[in-house]
């Protein structure tokens, strides 16, 4: 799959009712399988007031499809915009784990000075927070083939959770991520990498394709 | 909420005739602002217990906090603070290695993984 990340700011007091209607019509007949315009839930940290995401089947249909929607961008209402387009597959828990209603996505830059042995490291770490917290119903580890925005990013980690709660909570919570993956993203421990403002974005999974 | 007390420690191999000098500014320049953030410096441990004057010490700090969501807000006040990896940046000179580790009591692990 070929998937496209845009977490749009909107300027202060701008309603995003017209922007997500034009986005939403767009992500329906843009060939996508599958489509989430939604404003982001509270509590994202630097991830904007409209979170987009499409799947497609490959890169072509975004390639067509993406004139439109930077046309949609270039608006006064929008101030910034971060993004990413990458390739992969969601990796689903099919049968033991409750279906997610909220998407969650983490663009982060790993520090151009790592090793790419660190770096295959770190994504290993990244890749046991699923295993851990049964909260998540699929999720997904991209690196970056295209990055917009605040920092060249070179990864997604992109989940799908049962509920908020289980994103503020079990995913917070479980000492894997405070007691394990986080030291990656935390500047006092030397084995961090992440040292770029990363953004946090979510909301609720309403696919429109 | 998990119960259970937070551990983060703080493992320093410093560089040969250091260790003293190393101590005396992790207890002057940073437990002060560790302390406001949340934590509790339960010990520092040196060894071996000499002030060696041409050979590394290892210093073991262990700090705790109250609960996983104690831990959080620590980091969260942490993060922006500049001065802090300034700080640590500074301190290098001192430090030939060093680690931080995060850890509980093995009677509570349990209990803080069922959430």
């Amino acid at each position: 799959m070929f998937n496209v990340t845009r977490l749009i700011h909107l300027a202060p007091g701008a309603g995003p009712d017209a922007l997500l209607a034009e986005l939403r019509a767009a992500a329906h007949l843009s060939g996508a399988t599958r489509a989430l315009v939604e404003p982001t839930l509270p509590g994202v940290r630097n991830g904007g007031d409209i979170l987009l995401h499409l799947r497609f089947t490959g890169s072509a249909a975004w390639t067509a499809a993406a004139p439109q929607f930077a046309a949609m961008l270039d608006n006064p209402s929008v101030v910034h915009v971060d993004g990413a387009e990458y390739s992969g597959e969601m990796n689903r828990f099919e049968t033991e784990r409750q279906p997610g209603t909220v998407y969650r996505t983490l663009l982060l830059r790993v520090a151009d000075d790592t090793a790419d042995a660190v770096a295959e490291r770190f994504e290993a770490d990244l890749r046991l927070l699923p295993r851990y917290v049964h909260t998540i119903s699929a999720w997904q580890l991209s690196r970056v083939e295209k990055a917009i925005g605040a920092s060249a990013w070179t990864h997604v980690f992109e989940q799908d959770f049962s509920d908020l709660d289980g994103l503020m909570g079990p995913y917070l919570m479980h000492p894997i991520h405070w007691a394990y993956v986080d030291r990656w993203f935390d500047f006092e421990c030397p084995e961090a990498i992440v040292r770029d403002r990363v953004c946090h974005s979510f909301c609720r999974i309403e696919d429109i394709a | 909420m998990p119960d259970g007390q937070v551990y983060v420690v703080d493992h320093v191999v410093t560089q040969p005739g250091r260790g003293r000098e190393f101590v005396d500014r992790y207890l002057a320049e940073y437990a002060p602002g560790a302390r406001e953030r949340g934590m509790t410096l339960r010990d520092i441990l040196v060894s071996p217990p000499v002030w060696f004057t041409d050979q590394s010490n290892t210093v073991i700090i262990r700090w705790s906090l109250p609960s996983a969501q104690a831990w959080w807000e620590m980091t969260w006040k942490a993060r922006p603070d500049a001065s802090l990896g300034v700080w640590w940046t500074a301190i290098s000179s001192l430090v030939l290695e060093r680690s931080r580790r995060v850890a509980a009591a093995a009677a509570d692990v349990d209990g803080l993984c069922d959430v």
